[in-house]
């Protein structure tokens, strides 16, 4: 396949040089035979691909125009819901619950012409950074299948890294489509809050969630977030969009771009081949044009504490409905209070336990006002600090993740040095506003990624950086061996 | 908050959770360090500031109330999703004794 991004393959199809047919079947197979060692997919869609991929033929032979992704296979993190298909959250509580309806994202990705090409693994309820509390198993880095790919949409940016689908969606809650797109060594982007619906998406803590695009490119990465973006009316929270992303991104340099450095993202402890590519990365783009600016976002230290106080008490709540009655299996007990009990306590993984019984006692009496009040007025502080510096630069340039992926097991009983992993990550769900994730280096044949942070809406603005960045630099097209 | 008071059977109570004998012992250690690392935002001076669930200016976005975009096969398929279902009822244990 000489195909690698999604435009290549729109463009392919259209001119006639390759069937979409074609396409689905090159990657169905690849997935059967390379996804074994990886673990991305938890099921495909064969039928149903195989039969999007005819129509997309049919229209091409008939002479009809082709919609912007036709024919193109996507991959959808199993926390979405795909009519017809389990949505499992990668939880033994919903293994066996079928979604009636199709989420937004997966609506307007088949209008689109897009074809579902299967669910992947995530951390259970998307609760991890390293893709290690699905319940059906870890997902392994391509680029060495001894180390963690990230988390949580761990199957996405692993299934996009090893060349199973050019194009995925994840989920960000606190860094889970930014973080694994670091590790993978691919392009990963969370869109501005309420840039696109979350309708369909299984709510982790609703006041940070977002869904986004994973790819090789920023360039595929803006094609999919167009077709995803807008208001939708069952989503209350998203909005009405003034300027819609511009699809071709044709930048080669930073002319008439600043960008601030937040000296709180270069810590002790951070990986020092992280530290220096991410210096490189700034040198290059002072060499093509970007003005260069020193900045400080003080609360910065803060952000992991206020995260991790605002989303295990939002997934406590949202999580209360999985109590085996209206979802999943019921426990069959004489006790109704026992039913409830056995069906979340044999439902849940570890993690998940830990969330929730976190984000229970955060919202008890007594500890609400200590520390969910508390952790909300510090997300207007970092919201406002954001806000100040985005008075003085375009985009933020900083390191997505401080070290580039660990093995599996390693971190998985520390709890705490988990949620470090999201340090740079967090921040930009707090405030609500936009980020992506470039490959920039290597370590130990390991990727390293680079962070642009935008202001709110200003989703146009990074990815014209990471294009301008991908068209100087050939990280993005590397592939693991 | 040196001191850091966490109740594990009050919380796993209120959360309506059953936990192994091997989760209630790690958590009874991690979940504590947890808290105490979180506590860390007392540090922070909020005296001034307002608690924002939503950053957003918007408030209650409502639509008109009504029925809309259901049709038989969704109902069907809702039907199917639920644990227990007699026909097009369904079927819930009773809570009162």
């Amino acid at each position: 396949m000489k195909y690698r991004t999604a435009i290549e393959i729109r463009n392919a199809i259209e001119a006639g040089e390759i069937t979409a047919l074609e396409v689905v079947e090159y990657y169905l197979a690849k997935i059967k035979v390379e996804d074994k060692a990886i673990n991305a997919f938890l099921e495909t869609f064969d039928e149903s691909a195989l039969e999007s991929a005819r129509k997309i033929d049919a229209m091409k032979k008939a002479g009809e125009a082709l919609p912007r992704l036709a024919g193109v296979p996507v991959a959808i993190k199993d926390n979405m819901t795909i009519k017809g298909q389990i949505s499992s959250c990668s939880s033994k509580i919903l293994e066996n619950h079928r979604a009636s309806y199709d989420a937004t994202v997966v609506k307007r990705l088949k209008v689109a012409g897009a074809i579902i090409i299967g669910r992947t693994n995530c951390d259970e309820f998307a609760m991890g950074s390293s893709n290690e509390t699905s319940f059906w198993g870890a997902v392994h880095n391509p680029w060495n299948l001894k180390k963690v790919p990230g988390g949580s949409s761990g199957g996405s940016a692993a299934a996009v890294s090893a060349g199973f689908v050019p194009i995925a969606l994840g989920s960000d809650t606190g860094g889970s489509i930014r973080q694994p797109a670091a590790l993978c060594g691919i392009t990963g982007m969370k869109p501005t809050y309420g840039r696109v619906s979350r309708y369909g998406l299984i709510a982790l803590a609703s006041s940070l969630d977002q869904i986004g695009p994973i790819a090789h490119t920023a360039q595929d990465c803006a094609l999919v977030l167009e077709v995803i973006e807008g208001i939708d009316e069952k989503d209350s929270t998203s909005l009405e969009l003034d300027e819609k992303v511009v699809p071709e991104l044709i930048e080669k340099n930073f002319k008439g771009m600043t960008f601030g450095v937040p000296r709180e993202y270069f810590i002790d402890g951070m990986d020092e081949e992280v530290r220096k590519s991410v210096e490189e990365a700034i040198e290059l783009i002072k060499q093509n044009g970007g003005e260069i600016k020193k900045i400080s976002l003080p609360l910065t230290d803060y952000a992991l504490a206020a995260y991790y106080i605002i989303q295990p008490a939002e997934a406590s709540s949202n999580l209360a409905r999985f109590d085996g009655i209206r979802y999943g299996t019921r426990a069959q007990t004489d006790n109704l209070w026992k039913s409830y009990l056995h069906a979340r306590g044999d439902g849940f993984g570890a993690e998940t336990k830990r969330r929730i019984m976190l984000g229970t006692y955060i919202l008890s009496a007594g500890y609400y006002d200590a520390y969910y009040k508390k952790a909300l007025a510090v997300k207007t502080e970092i919201f406002n600090d954001f806000k100040k510096a985005f008075e003085q630069v375009d985009v933020i340039v900083c390191p997505t993740s401080p070290a580039v992926a660990w093995d599996i097991g390693e971190k998985f009983n520390d709890p705490i040095a988990m949620y470090l992993a999201d340090i740079f990550t967090v921040s930009a769900n707090i405030a609500g506003i936009p980020g992506i994730s470039v490959p920039c280096g290597e370590n130990n044949g390991l990727p390293i990624g680079l962070q642009f942070l935008g202001a709110s809406m200003q989703d146009g603005k990074i990815l014209r950086a990471a294009s301008a960045y991908q068209s100087l630099t050939d990280w993005h097209q590397k592939d693991p061996k | 908050m040196a001191n850091i008071e966490f109740n594990l059977d009050r919380v796993a109570k209120l959360a309506m959770l059953e936990l192994t004998d091997q989760e209630r012992a790690k958590f009874q250690e991690q979940l504590p360090s947890i808290v105490a690392y979180i506590s860390k935002l007392q540090e922070v001076d909020t005296s001034n500031t307002d608690a924002k669930t939503y950053l957003s200016d918007r408030v209650n976005v409502f639509r008109a109330d009504e029925v809309c975009d259901s049709d038989e096969d969704t109902h069907s398929r809702l039907i199917a999703a639920f644990p227990n279902s007699k026909g097009d009822a369904l079927e819930v244990p009773g809570i009162f004794e």
